[in-house]
């Protein structure tokens, strides 16, 4: 309990940093919203104008003091340009952004824990070395590229075997469920191949680490063979670890699928966030910002959690060596 | 590329079938049983994602078999586990079956829809209710008043909102809401007579006082666009259908911008958030805006006057990325396509039976700005060195040839244009003689630095620094977000060199404001144009406004890289689609799509 409550003061303190941080760099930027809004023929006055309309002239430290009281209140504040809240803003993107993550999470996860534990279990160095082959250029592969590949094989109207959509998400949204899923589908598997191979390494090593561990004679010893000793218990004792590097992963994927959101127009988190800092709506950056930091620390908080609930062990190493 | 296309065709005739013999077991599996369903999704032609997880089985099956008996080699007392070993494995060759089924359940679910929407075919000739059009530029939010850019008035001039007057493809002034005009002999007093039965979408009356109310607002409240409207002096309703509007001096321009955003009519009485509603007398309403995605409009069924819209929804989607713009129009998620690249058109050029592209004329000029009051730009010889050194045949046949040459400030669209190319025509030599005088050799070149945007791409820069290297000149290309341009160039003035497109028609003034980014100040100029906007006829306008142009142009405080030309690319079967101007000024009343029997 007291390493919960500790993690947790942990999270608000980091927040709080975060905040002054995103704050003061976004000041940093070049341009502002006003003269974005003015366009190429204003007269300065219209600028300066439109600047005092906006709150922009007032003292920065004034500027941060209201948006933080904002936060406080659950208020990530209203675009300057689109004149939405941040909130539903963010909300709109999520819903095309997260199901993509999960999708190419389950993708990954498909590709990545089965291959990585087949490439474990394989003892012909050949196969070994293939398996390595495949993680090596999997891994490599630029996510642009590999959405492309498959634009060129699947997409309907360009792809050899033209059966899925390969831009745009429906304009009903998820009410459309049939064809709003379809248009993930592509885009996941870009994401999922590639993450795939990554974590078929991460899980490689982890269970690799594992089978020379004494626990597999120990198993083996007791009469299961190694392949056995390697799921039953070796699999076990890796989920921390590989707990880790998914939920990293997880958190990663929001941002990291903004150039396949871009490539498959897609309105999510990665390519509103481009548009938006693009036009310097400073405002809507930094609470988008600041809601991607929180969640990413959230994702690691609960990471931490799972990681103690899954491993007794780490919580008995803690408490050995505090007495 | 008509040999694929009859690719595409064949594949799609075979996954249709295999639809239909599928279809049923496939909603009996998903309700529990599964081996069937990895069959199933083969069978549909699954993604290879499937092919890669079944090769995968088997190589699991016969990686373990070795691994089996290798383990049974070594122990002996595991020959009884054997079988239990066997059922072990089982388990974990179902684990992968599940897993694949998975995927596979995805797969064929999103093939069976797919093809269940493509065999709905037409059977006859019909136009379409919904037409999609692809754009470039998002708009952010549908403040028309106060947010710039011409998208806004691409998608809400004219089809949503409408102006006392309006423009057509060639970019003069005809009718609006007011079906008439006349202006005093001295110039300073026009009197429109507006339409009767007018009403706004949400169904209030439109009538002089609306027009009065929108312009007064405009000017009081400086919204865009308001120092447009130069001299202006006040605007009164005479009576209902009347409206007066006075100016301190005469101002040749005043009915053109009367037709674009200063002119523009509001309902005095409605109470909307303009950033995400619009209440217009046009055509069409705003049914659904996602900022920066699509707009869907639909048919304004109070809509008065004579444009009626031809079809009742039209969504318009913004494309960041060009690829995706283009697969978006080869799978028919959009029929039109506005601006395409022509090298990214050339498919759907060279498949002519299932689609047209064309090129309209526009008023984007690509000003390659030279800082006149710059450090190393202010020596007029370098300036003109850079004219004769820009090969702009070659600039232009590299973006695909539909570009025009443009020689000065003015396009061929606005009042005043004259072919003013031949006043720097491409003379390298020239150009090196030029800059030896100025005290350059390739040698001992100028160092200058170009800032652009990064929506330009990064081709133009590179071919302008291997333009300008033979003559001595060591050109730095620096590209940057449009708001850093914005700060860096506009506002602090702080570049040697910079490129942008300026699609604004009938902007000559820039050339007469001193505080302008290009720091150009010539009194003959402000002397012609200032002429030009008191003239009393057209044609004395646009003469006056030739002699100011052809002074720029020699001044050379820029060079006017190109006229960027729009390419659309369209389904055949698409009619009524604008192509001049389309990106400024995109009427959408007339769009139809007849799909074609088959």
């Amino acid at each position: 309990m007291r390493f919960v409550i500790r993690r947790f003061l942990l999270f608000v303190a980091a927040l709080l940093a975060i905040s002054v941080v995103i704050f003061a760099a976004l000041r940093i930027l070049p341009g502002d919203v006003a003269s974005v809004m003015a366009g190429l023929n204003a007269p300065p006055e219209r600028v300066a104008q439109l600047r005092s309309q906006m709150g922009l002239d007032r003292p920065l430290i004034v500027q941060y003091f209201s948006w933080m009281g904002g936060l406080l209140h659950g208020d990530f504040g209203t675009s300057l340009l689109t004149g939405r809240s941040i909130s539903s803003m963010v909300a709109m993107r999520a819903s095309v952004t997260f199901p993509l993550i999960v999708l190419g999470l389950v993708v990954a996860l498909a590709i990545g824990l089965t291959l990585g534990v087949v490439a474990t279990l394989a003892t012909r160095p050949a196969v070994r070395s293939a398996f390595h082959f495949v993680a090596i250029v999997g891994g490599a592969i630029p996510a642009l590229w590999g959405g492309l590949l498959l634009i060129l094989l699947f997409g309907r109207g360009t792809g050899l075997l033209g059966i899925l959509p390969s831009q745009g998400f429906p304009e009903a949204g998820w009410s459309s469920f049939g064809s709003a899923l379809a248009s993930l589908v592509l885009p996941a598997l870009t994401v999922g191949i590639i993450d795939g191979a990554s974590l078929m390494r991460y899980t490689r090593s982890a269970l690799g680490d594992v089978m020379n561990s004494g626990y597999i004679d120990q198993a083996m010893a007791c009469g299961y063979t190694r392949r056995q000793a390697a799921l039953k218990v070796g699999l076990r004792l890796a989920t921390p670890q590989l707990v880790s590097v998914v939920g990293l992963m997880f958190a990663g994927m929001i941002t990291g699928v903004m150039v396949i959101e871009s490539l498959f127009a897609l309105p999510g988190i990665g390519a509103g966030l481009i548009t938006d800092l693009g036009n310097r709506d400073l405002i809507a950056v930094q609470s988008e910002l600041f809601m991607l930091a929180a969640f990413f620390l959230f994702v690691g908080f609960l990471v931490d959690l799972l990681h103690r609930f899954l491993d007794p062990r780490l919580k008995h190493a803690v408490q050995g060596g505090a007495q | 590329m008509p040999t694929n296309s009859g690719a595409y065709g064949e594949n799609d005739a075979t996954d249709s079938k295999a639809t239909g013999n599928n279809e049923n077991e496939t909603a009996a599996n998903v309700a529990g049983s599964s081996a069937n369903v990895s069959d199933n999704a083969t069978n549909t032609g699954s993604t290879g994602a499937n092919a890669n997880h079944d090769a995968e089985a088997k190589n699991t099956g016969s990686t373990d078999e070795t691994l089996n008996a290798h383990v049974k080699g070594t122990s002996v007392g595991n020959v009884s586990g054997g079988t239990g070993g066997h059922g072990k494995k089982k388990g974990w060759t179902w684990a992968i079956v599940a897993a694949v089924v998975v995927v596979a359940l995805i797969a064929a679910f999103v093939v069976i829809r797919n093809n269940r929407k493509a065999s709905i075919a037409p059977a006859q000739v019909h136009t379409a209710d919904s037409v999609t059009i692809g754009l470039k530029l998002a708009p952010t939010n549908l403040d028309i008043r106060n947010q710039s850019g011409s998208s806004l008035d691409q998608v809400l001039v004219g089809n949503v909102y409408e102006g006392l007057v309006a423009r057509d493809s060639q970019n003069k002034v005809v009718p609006g809401l007011a079906k008439s005009w006349e202006k005093s002999a001295d110039g300073m007093s026009y009197t429109f007579h507006l339409n009767r039965g007018m009403n706004f979408s949400n169904g209030d009356k439109l009538d002089a006082s609306d027009v009065a109310w929108s312009i007064n607002e405009l000017v009081a409240k400086h919204y865009h666009d308001s120092e447009a409207l130069m001299n202006f002096k006040s605007v009164t309703a005479t009576d209902a259908d009347t409206v007066k509007l006075d100016l301190t001096a005469p101002y040749a321009n005043l009915l053109w911008e009367l037709a674009c955003r200063p002119g523009l009519v509001f309902d005095k009485n409605a109470n909307y958030d303009m950033k995400t509603q619009a209440v217009g007398s046009g055509p069409y309403t705003v049914a659904k805006f996602v900022p920066n995605d699509s707009i869907t409009l639909k048919a304004n069924p109070k809509y008065w006057g004579t444009h009626k819209a031809a079809t009742s929804t039209i969504v318009l989607r913004y494309f960041g990325d060009d690829n995706a713009a283009v697969n978006a129009l080869k799978s028919g998620d959009v029929q039109v396509l506005a601006p395409v690249t022509e090298n990214l058109a050339e498919p759907f050029v060279k498949d002519n039976a299932n689609y047209r592209v064309a090129a309209g004329d526009d008023t984007d000029k690509f000003v390659l700005a030279m800082n006149s009051k710059g450090a190393k730009t202010s020596d007029l010889r370098v300036r003109q060195a850079i004219r004769y050194a820009i090969d702009h045949k070659q600039l232009i046949a590299s973006r695909g040839g539909a570009d025009k040459p443009l020689g000065g400030p003015i396009p061929s669209l606005d009042p005043g244009y004259q072919d003013l190319t031949g006043l720097y025509p491409h003379n390298v030599e020239k150009a090196k003689a030029l800059m030896k005088e100025a005290g350059y050799t390739p040698d001992h070149p100028l160092e200058l630095r170009l800032t652009y945007a990064n929506t330009y791409g990064t081709e133009l820069g590179d071919q302008l620094r291997s333009q300008l290297k033979p003559i001595g000149i060591d050109l730095k290309v620096n590209v940057v977000e449009f708001s850093t341009w914005l700060q860096d160039v506009l506002k602090n003035k702080d570049y040697d060199l910079s490129m942008v497109d300026h699609n604004e028609s009938h902007d000559f003034s820039q050339w007469t404001q001193d505080s302008y980014y290009y720091n150009y100040s010539n009194q003959k100029v402000k002397d012609y144009y200032n002429q030009a906007m008191a003239a009393s006829s057209d044609s004395q306008r646009d003469a006056l406004l030739a002699k100011a142009a052809r002074v720029v142009s020699e001044d050379a405080p820029a060079d006017w890289l190109f006229n960027y030309r729009i390419t659309t690319a369209m389904k055949s079967g698409v009619s009524g689609f604008p192509l001049n101007l389309n990106q400024t000024l995109l009427p959408l009343y007339n769009v139809r799509y007849m799909t074609q029997v088959k």
